[in-house]
C-alpha cells in the first residue's frame, strides 16, 4: 500500500515519473498535489536538469526546489539491466506512468506500452513529447516557445500591427503537464470502470493549440484568419491595459452602459461621458483607438491599485497589472495559501506556489519539500520492492542505485 | 475501435455560465461524461457571444460539444426543485457564479454539501471563495492582470507598452478550466470508491500562477529577485519572432551546435564573423543580441515561413513557424494525428473541431453530438428525473 500518511481525493494511487525539466515533473506535482504517492526515478548520471540549474547543490537547485514538492525521489541507474528491472517491478506496482524523455527512449529501454503492460495488464502509461509520439514530426523535440509558434497559439499573441511575439517565453510547459495529468485521470476512471488501462500520447504542440480552440473553430466556420489583436475584445471597450503613472498599468474591462458611465465618474470625466464618439457601445468599438488614447491621459495621474479599486467599487472590471513584486508581497495571495510554506531539507521552511485548489472535506496536504535526491531509496527498495538491507547495500555498492 | 469515453457513466450538471466553468464541462464532456447544462430561459449567455454564422455562436458551438441542454429558472421555486432532482442523481455539479448568484439560487458550497452529500461541487471563480465582493465579476483580461503573465507578455516588452491579454478572449479561462476538471475527476474518482462528495474552489487567478511555478516559485523564496521589471520572466538570449516573406517564424537558439548551423543555412555571410563561435553560451550580451537580431532580420525577411523552417530543423537549428488558423489544418503532423475532427453542425455544415492535446489508446475523444439546441433534452432528462 502508498505511504499512509498522504490525504486528499487521489490517496491510493500510485505514480512513477521518468520526467525532466518541466512539462513531465509538473504533470507529476499536480497529482502529488491532489494526494497520489509520485515516485520520481532520478540518478547521479541521469540527473533531471532542474537539479543542476541555479547552483551547483543538486540536493537545493532553486528551479527543482521550485517544482517538485510531494515527490519521492528514488535512485535508480536506468543503463544498467539490473536498474532496469528494478523500474519495471516499482511500475508493476503502479498505477501511472509518466515519462517526457526524448521520443524513442521509452522503448530501448523496454519500457515501451506493451511491454510494460505485459508486467502490469491495467497500466496507465502517458508520453509527453513536442509533437506526441509518432508521425511524420514524432522524432522532433524542442522547447515551450517552440510549442506555442507552431500551435497556433502565438499567432495570436502581440501588439497590433507588430510581429506576435507570444506569450512569455516561459508560457507553454506547465499547461502541457495539466493536460497529461487530467488525461491520465480520465484513464483512471476507465479503469475503474472496465478494468482496462490504456496509453496516452500527449503532444505539448496541441496542448497549446488547444488554448486558441474557440478562435480556431470560429475559423473554420467563418473563414476569418484571427491574428495577434493585442488587447482588442470584439465586445468590450474600453478593453485593454492603461497606464498609471511611471511603469503602472491597470486592466479594464467595459461591457455595457452602466460600466461605461461608472467608468467616467470615477474617472471624474463628464465630458467623455457625453462625447458623441463613445455614446453607444458600438460607437466605442468603432472608435477605439481614439478611446483608449482619451482613457490613457486619464488613467495615467492615478496611483495603479488605487484606481483599481475605485473602479471595481465603482462596478467596473478592473485589476492591477501584477509584477512580480506586487505578487510576492500579495497579501491576499498569502492569506489564501496560494503561496504557502512547505518543509525544506537546508533552511527548514520554503515558500511555494501553492495548488489553484481548496478541496474539502479531506483535502489533500501540500506539506513536503522537493526531495533529496534519493530521499525515498529506502521507502521503496525496502518496503515497496521488498529487498533486506543487505540486497539494498549490495545494489548501492555496484551503483545500480546511484 | 470502441467508442466508450472514459468517464462513460458520470453524470455532471453544469450550471456554469462563464467559459471558465463552460469549458470544464467540455473537457468532462469530451471524454465521455453525460454533460447536462442548465440554461436559463433565453439560452446561456454565450449563445449570445460571436463570432456568429448562420445565426448561431461559433462560440457556443464550440464550448458545449456532447452536452445535453435542459431550461431551468433557478430563480423560480419549481424549477430550482427540478434542479435539486437532477443533482440527486448527478455525480458533479460544475458552477462559476459569484457569492451572490451562489445565495440566490441556494447554490453555496454548504447548501449543496448539506442536501447532497454524494456530490463532487467544483465552483470555478476568479478569485476563489471569500474574495471581496467586488472582486468576483474580474474579466478574463483582469485574471491575467491579477496573476502576473501580462505584465510579462510578451517577454522583452519595453516599460512603455501595454500589457497583453494573452490569446483570444478567454486564455484564463480555459486554463482554470482544466484545473477545475483535474480536481473534479480527482474527487469523483474519490466518490465512486468511498462514496463521498467534496468542495473544490478554483481560483482562476491561483491557476495563472500555479503556471509560472519554477519562476515566481524561486523570487518567493528569495533566489531570485522579485522587480517591477517588464523583463523579470524572461530568460535572455537572441530567441523572439521575427517577420519573413510570408509571415512570422520564432527563432530559439542557445548553443554553439545552434549557431554553427544558422551560419550555414545563411550561406556563412561575413557578419557572422562579428560574434564568436561560442558566443550564445558564454557572450551573449545584449549589444550581442541586438547585433545579431539587426542582421538576422534582414535575411528573414527574405525567405518563407515552411521552406526556411524545415531547412532549419534539418540543419539543427530550433526555428519555427509562426502557424496561423490557415497552416494548422494542413499541417501533417496534426494531420497524423487527427487532431482537426471534421464534422457536420446542423446550423453551419462542414465544420472543423479542434479536439484534445492527448491521445487515448481506448477512449479517443471525439465530437459525438454538436451542441445541443436551447433545451433539446428537455424532457428526456427531466423524465429520467422525475
Amino acid at each position: 500500500m502508498p505511504r499512509p500518511d498522504r490525504k486528499g481525493p487521489l490517496a491510493g494511487i500510485r505514480v512513477i515519473e521518468l520526467t525532466k525539466v518541466w512539462a513531465g515533473p509538473y504533470a507529476g506535482k499536480l497529482l502529488a498535489h491532489l494526494g497520489a504517492e509520485v515516485i520520481k526515478i532520478e540518478s547521479r548520471s541521469n540527473l533531471d536538469e532542474m537539479r543542476a540549474y541555479g547552483g551547483v547543490d543538486i540536493d537545493a537547485a532553486p528551479y527543482f526546489l521550485s517544482i517538485n514538492q510531494e515527490i519521492l525521489s528514488v535512485q535508480v541507474n536506468m543503463k544498467t539491466a539490473e536498474g532496469l528491472d528494478l523500474v519495471k517491478r516499482m511500475i508493476a506496482q503502479s498505477d501511472i506512468v509518466i515519462d517526457n524523455i526524448r521520443p524513442g527512449a521509452m522503448a530501448r529501454s523496454g519500457l515501451d506500452y506493451e511491454s510494460l503492460r505485459a508486467i502490469k495488464p491495467d497500466l496507465i502509461q502517458c508520453a509527453i513529447k513536442m509533437w506526441g509520439t509518432d508521425g511524420p514530426l514524432g522524432y522532433q523535440t524542442g522547447y515551450a516557445p517552440c510549442f506555442a509558434a507552431l500551435s497556433g497559439l502565438t499567432a495570436l499573441v502581440g501588439h497590433e500591427g507588430e510581429t506576435p511575439r507570444g506569450m512569455n517565453i516561459r508560457y507553454g510547459d506547465s499547461t502541457a503537464g495539466a493536460l497529461a495529468a487530467l488525461a491520465c485521470l480520465a484513464a483512471l476512471h476507465h479503469r475503474e470502470s472496465t478494468g482496462e488501462g490504456q496509453f496516452i500520447d500527449l503532444s505539448a504542440v496541441e496542448a497549446m493549440t488547444s488554448l486558441v480552440g474557440d478562435s480556431l473553430f470560429a475559423a473554420s466556420v467563418t473563414g476569418d484568419v484571427p491574428r495577434a489583436d493585442g488587447n482588442v475584445h470584439p465586445e468590450m471597450a474600453p478593453h485593454g491595459f492603461y497606464p498609471c503613472g511611471e511603469s503602472g498599468w491597470t486592466s479594464i474591462a467595459a461591457a455595457n452602459e452602466a460600466e461605461w458611465q461608472a467608468l467616467c465618474g470615477t474617472l471624474g470625466a463628464p465630458a467623455l461621458a457625453a462625447d458623441p464618439r463613445f455614446e453607444t457601445l458600438a460607437d466605442r468599438l468603432s472608435n477605439r483607438a481614439e478611446l483608449d488614447a482619451e482613457l490613457s491621459a486619464l488613467t495615467r495621474p492615478h496611483d495603479t491599485a488605487d484606481l483599481a479599486e475605485r473602479l471595481r467599487n465603482a462596478g467596473v472590471p478592473a485589476f492591477k497589472a501584477m509584477s512580480s513584486m506586487d505578487l510576492c508581497a500579495d497579501a491576499f495571495l498569502w492569506g489564501r495559501d496560494a503561496f504557502r510554506m512547505v518543509s525544506d531539507h537546508r533552511n527548514g521552511s520554503r515558500p511555494i506556489i501553492g495548488p489553484s485548489w481548496r478541496i474539502s472535506p479531506e483535502g489533500p496536504q501540500v506539506e513536503r519539500g522537493a526531495p533529496l535526491l534519493g530521499e525515498h531509496n529506502g521507502y521503496v527498495y525496502r518496503e515497496l520492492l521488498g529487498l533486506s538491507e543487505g540486497e539494498m547495500d549490495d545494489l548501492i555498492a555496484r551503483k545500480v542505485i546511484d | 475501435m470502441t467508442t466508450r469515453g472514459a468517464l462513460e457513466g458520470l453524470t455532471v450538471i453544469e450550471t456554469a455560465e462563464r467559459v471558465s466553468g463552460e469549458y470544464t464541462g467540455k473537457l468532462l464532456a469530451d471524454l465521455g461524461a453525460e454533460v447536462v447544462k442548465v440554461e436559463r430561459p433565453g439560452g446561456a449567455p454565450s449563445r449570445a457571444m460571436g463570432p456568429f454564422a448562420a445565426g448561431e455562436s461559433t462560440l457556443f458551438a464550440y464550448l458545449n460539444t456532447n452536452k445535453k441542454s435542459v431550461v431551468l429558472d433557478l430563480a423560480d421555486g419549481a424549477d430550482r426543485k427540478v434542479l435539486d432532482r437532477l443533482l440527486a442523481r448527478a455525480h458533479a455539479l460544475i458552477d462559476d457564479h459569484d457569492e451572490g448568484w451562489c445565495r440566490a439560487m441556494g447554490l453555496t458550497p454548504e447548501r449543496v454539501s448539506r442536501a447532497h452529500p454524494a456530490l463532487v461541487h467544483a465552483l470555478v471563480t476568479p478569485f476563489g471563495q471569500d474574495a471581496p465582493e467586488s472582486w468576483q465579476g474580474a474579466r478574463p483580461i483582469n485574471v491575467i492582470a491579477a496573476g502576473g503573465w501580462a505584465y510579462h507578455s510578451p517577454s522583452e516588452t519595453p516599460a512603455d507598452k501595454p500589457p497583453l491579454k494573452g490569446a483570444g478572449r478567454f486564455l484564463s479561462d480555459y486554463e482554470a478550466g482544466i484545473d477545475a476538471a483535474l480536481a473534479a475527476m480527482a474527487s469523483l474518482l474519490r466518490l465512486r470508491r468511498e462514496g463521498r462528495g467534496q468542495f473544490i474552489d478554483i481560483s482562476e487567478v491561483d491557476v495563472q500562477l500555479n503556471r509560472i511555478d519554477c519562476v515566481l516559485g524561486r523570487m518567493l523564496a528569495g533566489e531570485a529577485e522579485p522587480s517591477d521589471a517588464r523583463t523579470a520572466y524572461d530568460m535572455g538570449g537572441p530567441g523572439t519572432s521575427f517577420a519573413c516573406r510570408d509571415g512570422h517564424v520564432f527563432l530559439l537558439m542557445t548553443s554553439r551546435a545552434h549557431w554553427q548551423g544558422l551560419c550555414a543555412l545563411m550561406g556563412n555571410p561575413a557578419w557572422t564573423r562579428e560574434l564568436r563561435e561560442d558566443w550564445l553560451e558564454f557572450d551573449c550580451t545584449p549589444p550581442n543580441v541586438a547585433r545579431f537580431r539587426e542582421h538576422f532580420t534582414g535575411w528573414i525577411a527574405g525567405q518563407d515561413k515552411h521552406p526556411v523552417t524545415e531547412a532549419a530543423q534539418k540543419a539543427g537549428v530550433p526555428m519555427v513557424p509562426v502557424q496561423t488558423a490557415n497552416d494548422l489544418p494542413h499541417h501533417e503532423q496534426f494531420i497524423h494525428r487527427g487532431f482537426f475532427q471534421q464534422a457536420v453542425h446542423p446550423a453551419f455544415g462542414e465544420v472543423s473541431y479542434p479536439t484534445a492535446a492527448y491521445r487515448m489508446s481506448a477512449t479517443p475523444v471525439a465530437v459525438k453530438a454538436a451542441a445541443p439546441r436551447l433545451g433539446a433534452d428537455q424532457e428526456d432528462v427531466l423524465d429520467a428525473a422525475s
